[in-house]
């Protein structure tokens, strides 16, 4: 047997693709399993890998002990509104460039795509004290502006690209059966570019979902932390309850995973096709 | 109903040029073809008066009223586009009434509407189905109906045929015209194929370059096209041309070909004008119908020639000639069919002739 007959491209593909799976899925699937096993099994040797005692009392005690619905509660509404925002700027900033006839266009695009690559770091002195000075520190906006700011440039190339595959005839025949140019942009770009909108509304979502170093700066007062912020600061608290933490991020987990669940059926493509002679 | 009058429009993109001045009148009623070669600016000038382009100059007025700053809503046209443009995530029904839906119209008048306008098209079985589970045919009518459903005082279409096949193609002219008979209209039409614009137009606008070439009805463009661009471009083969110039040996005017191996006298209602030309370079331009084997009226050419095609078409017959000026096509009776190699004296009707200056390309008027 020839040693390319051994890795031909499919096989090659295959491992890779479990490579992915695995170590994407390993962890997650490990705290789902640790958070409905007692604490006493975490520590019994050897190891158990599935729970030989199934409980949900880690669920019942992670809202008891700490406040996670209310971090929940934040989060839910940091993340939904700075997705909102950031859908509208950019759907309307990502229209413009895909669309009108702007003066510098190229320029504005690399300018967008280069205050993407600032360290977060760096961004995080000068944000505090812009909060700081205009007294926002531990409110919703102080997390969610930042948020919006930091996922517009990723949202507004997404939605760039799914604008352009968009026949602009399409448009155009709107606006004279009547629309206004915004009309025409929310009734017909926005509705075939819904696979674009979803994607970029699920990076604008898990962008704030997942940030933790602004959340934990801006935002440190118990009543207005987000879910990571509240999930790292249980460790403090005596030992390290990895049964119960286990439970929180499973809680953390779940809305995301069903959110892209959900949408995943939206994405699916096929929507655009057929208006034009194609 | 309205008439569209453009008065200098120019367009330019950045500092090109596309569109050089026209002056145009579309009459209330009228069905008006623009004609010419592809990135001639023809779509460029149907968009500016639907309002998608910039006016860079020059008035564009619809029934009266100067519209260059008037958005294409504001416009009351319909435009029915190359690639159809149809709304994919809409179904046949919502793609043909958006306009009325934007325009709040009564719900039963609505469907009253879209109902009238599907069974003038014959589309009305298709009304629930997607555009993408639609043929181009089928595409074509939907994107019609989304047009005559508005009952807009102008029609815009660009190129609307040039996607589908020869068959259909041939069918949605004559549709298009039975509707034009039918509501009659305002309507500007985009084409780059002479055959469209010589069927449906009412007058036949040619442009070229951005420059308006001629402008008027179809014989008129048929038969007397002012230069040999307007000549080359219609008829289908179009016309020929052979270089030629005029001698006027002993008092009277002729053409001659190649040189002078074939010269032939000039009809008389050209024998004032000839005496002036003596000297310049012209082209000759006569019509495949125009070249026959049979002596037909009076002001007849006869010159040698050797058949090197025949390309039957079943009604009539094709024929490729080498004569001493140049090849020629001609259109001969099904009967007439000559074999290759095969010497030919052609008559030529010097009635339907043409003179072209050969720098200018002006033709010349007896
Ligand atoms: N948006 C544009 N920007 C720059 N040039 C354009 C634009 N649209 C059309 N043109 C140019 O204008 C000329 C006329 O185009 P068009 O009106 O589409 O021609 P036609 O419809 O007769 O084929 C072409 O040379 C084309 O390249
Ligand atoms: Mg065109």
């Amino acid at each position: 047997m020839r040693r390319n007959e051994l890795f031909t491209a499919g096989r090659l593909r295959l491992i890779a693709a479990a490579v992915v799976v695995v170590n994407g899925f390993f962890p997650a699937v490990w705290i789902l399993l640790t958070s409905v096993k007692p604490e006493l099994e975490l520590v019994r040797k050897p190891i158990t890998y599935l729970p030989h005692e199934f409980t949900l009392d880690n669920y019942v005690q992670v809202f008891r002990q700490q406040p996670l619905g209310l971090y929940l509660a934040n989060s839910v509404i940091v993340a939904s509104a700075s997705t909102v925002v950031t859908l509208l700027v950019s759907a309307c900033a990502a229209y413009a460039i895909a669309r009108l006839r702007l003066r510098h266009r190229d320029l504005i695009l690399s300018a967008i795509i280069a205050s993407s690559t600032f360290p977060l770091v760096t961004l995080l002195v000068p944000i505090f004290q812009t909060m700081r000075a205009v007294g926002l520190l531990n409110t919703y906006p102080a997390l969610i502006l930042p948020y919006v700011v930091l996922s517009l440039p990723v949202c507004t190339l997404v939605l760039v690209s799914f604008f352009q595959s968009i026949p602009r005839d399409l448009e155009n025949a709107a606006m004279i059966d009547g629309a206004t140019r915004f009309g025409a942009m929310w009734r017909i770009v926005v509705p075939l570019a819904a696979p674009g909108v979803f994607t970029a509304g699920i990076l604008a979502f898990v962008n704030s979902w997942d940030e933790f170093l602004l959340a934990l700066s801006l935002n440190s007062a118990a009543r207005m932390r987000t879910l990571p912020v509240g999930i790292a600061l249980y460790q403090g608290e005596f030992t390290f309850p990895w049964h119960i933490i286990a439970a929180a991020l499973v809680v953390a987990i779940v809305p995301i995973a069903v959110l892209i669940a959900l949408f995943q059926e939206r994405v699916v493509g096929g929507l655009t096709t057929g208006g034009m002679k194609g | 109903m309205a008439s569209v009058e453009l008065t200098r429009v120019a367009k330019s993109f950045g500092s090109t040029k596309v569109i050089h001045g026209i002056d145009l009148r579309v009459d209330d009623g009228e069905f008006v073809v623009f004609v010419g070669p592809s990135g001639c600016g023809k779509s460029t000038l149907l968009r500016m008066i639907a309002g998608l382009e910039s006016v860079t100059d020059g008035t564009i007025r619809i029934s009266d009223v100067v519209v260059n700053a008037l958005p294409p809503r504001a416009r009351d046209i319909a435009m029915v586009f190359q690639d159809y443009a149809l709304y994919p995530h809409k179904s046949v029904y919502e793609n043909i009434c958006f306009g009325l839906r934007l325009r709040k119209t009564s719900a039963a008048e609505l469907d009253r509407r879209v109902r009238e306008a599907a069974d003038i098209l014959q589309i009305a079985h298709l009304l629930d189905r997607y555009p993408r589970a639609l043929s181009g045919g089928q595409r074509q009518r939907v994107a019609m109906g989304r047009a005559i459903v508005r009952d807009p005082q102008l029609f815009l279409f660009d190129e609307p045929l040039s996607n589908l096949d020869a068959l259909l193609r041939n069918e949605m002219r004559t549709e298009i015209k039975k509707l034009h008979r039918r509501l009659r209209a305002t309507s500007i039409y985009v084409t780059h194929d002479q055959v469209e614009a010589m069927t449906l137009a009412d007058r036949i606008v040619v442009l070229s370059g951005g420059h308006l070439m001629q402008l008027g009805s179809p014989d008129d463009i048929y038969h007397r096209p002012v230069s040999k661009f307007v000549a080359g471009f219609t008829g289908s083969p179009p016309m020929n041309f052979l270089p030629a110039s005029v001698a006027r040996p002993n008092g009277v005017a002729l053409v001659e070909l190649a040189g002078g191996r074939e010269r032939f006298a000039l009809p008389a209602r050209w024998q004032a004008l000839g005496a002036t030309l003596v000297g310049r370079d012209f082209e000759f331009g006569i019509r495949p119908e125009d070249i026959g084997v049979e002596a037909r009226g009076n002001d007849v050419a006869e010159i040698a020639s050797t058949v090197i095609v025949t390309e039957p078409l079943g009604a009539e017959n094709l024929v490729t000639l080498g004569t001493a000026g140049g090849e020629l096509t001609a259109r001969f009776a099904a009967g007439v069919a000559p074999r290759p190699d095969e010497a030919l004296r052609l008559r030529l009707d010097l009635s339907h002739m043409h003179l072209f200056d050969r720098q200018t390309g002006e033709a010349l008027r007896p």
